[in-house]
């Protein structure tokens, strides 16, 4: 398995760790994970930008256009594990929280496929912080979910939780 | 769907549930540690839990870790909670908090 020298994925321990089991092919949900025209429909309108081999840009659009989260492909297996860092292009948040890694693992389970997303960190993340990935993970995974069953993915109206900003605040990082 | 239903009819099961939710990826014996329950017992809870997707295990070097996984009350909650108007159950569920504050 090759690995970006920068990040050791080693040093990251997983602070989120969500599973849903899916309906569908691992070929479909890697393609849901990693093209646009998916993530688009289940991401809060975000379109996913990622160059599939070991070091590649990974990047997340909102519907504008603008930049919202950048990062690279330090682990990819296709159709089995796609483990990038996802840095929201908040400022300062970079240098106040370090890198965030997210993992995306599918694995045949019978006749449908699990899919385990892990959030991790290098060193320890409040709560506070937390709730952010803890209240927009289950409903992406959720939308992922019922697009790639239906066709049709879930509305769901996110925002930010009001804790998790507060904190960003204190700690000096800039949020829209 | 059910296993999850099943799963939660079981007050040792929600009780390794909160404790998670309080602290995430956990191993077995910090899961163990001051509860009331044999180490099988908790085993074989979390076994339930896990089979009902309720939580996830991964290992961590040579470590197993426990972690809430709360995507199937998610999809109970989108399913059949969001339909009957969350915004007022979030206010009963805020009046009822505030009530029992001053209770206290």
């Amino acid at each position: 398995m090759s690995k970006r020298n920068e990040i050791d994925v080693k040093n990251f321990k997983p602070a989120i760790v969500y599973t849903i089991y899916i309906a569908a092919a691992p070929e479909k949900v890697w393609e849901a994970l990693t093209q646009a025209e998916f993530s688009r429909k289940y991401f809060s309108g975000q379109a996913v930008e990622v160059d599939l081999r070991v070091g590649g840009a990974f990047v997340m659009r909102t519907p504008d256009g603008a930049l919202h989260i950048s990062g690279e492909v330090i682990e990819c297996e296709p159709l089995k594990k796609l483990t990038v860092t996802f840095n929201v292009n908040w400022p300062a948040l970079l240098e106040k929280l370090g890198p965030t890694l997210v993992t995306y693992e599918i694995e045949p389970a019978g006749d449908v496929v699990k899919l385990t997303m892990l959030q991790s960190h290098d060193r320890e993340i409040s709560d506070d912080i937390l709730s952010g990935g803890r209240t927009g993970w289950p409903a992406i995974l959720s939308s992922l979910k019922t697009l790639l069953e239906t066709g049709q993915a879930l509305t769901i109206q996110m925002q930010p939780p009001e804790r998790m900003l507060a904190a960003l605040k204190e700690l000096g990082i800039g949020t829209p | 769907m059910d296993e999850v239903f099943k799963a939660l009819a079981d007050a040792s099961r929600r009780a390794l549930l909160d404790r998670l939710h309080a602290r995430n990826g956990q191993t077995l014996n910090e899961l163990c540690d001051g509860l009331d329950m044999t180490r099988q017992a908790v085993t074989k809870h979390l076994g339930i839990l896990e089979a009902a997707n309720l939580v996830t295990t991964l290992r961590h070097g040579r470590e197993k870790l426990h972690y809430i996984n709360p995507v199937p009350i998610h999809q109970i909650g989108e399913r059949w909670i969001k339909k009957f108007e969350r915004g007022k159950l979030a206010a009963l569920s805020e009046l009822k908090r505030q009530l029992e504050k001053r209770d206290e």
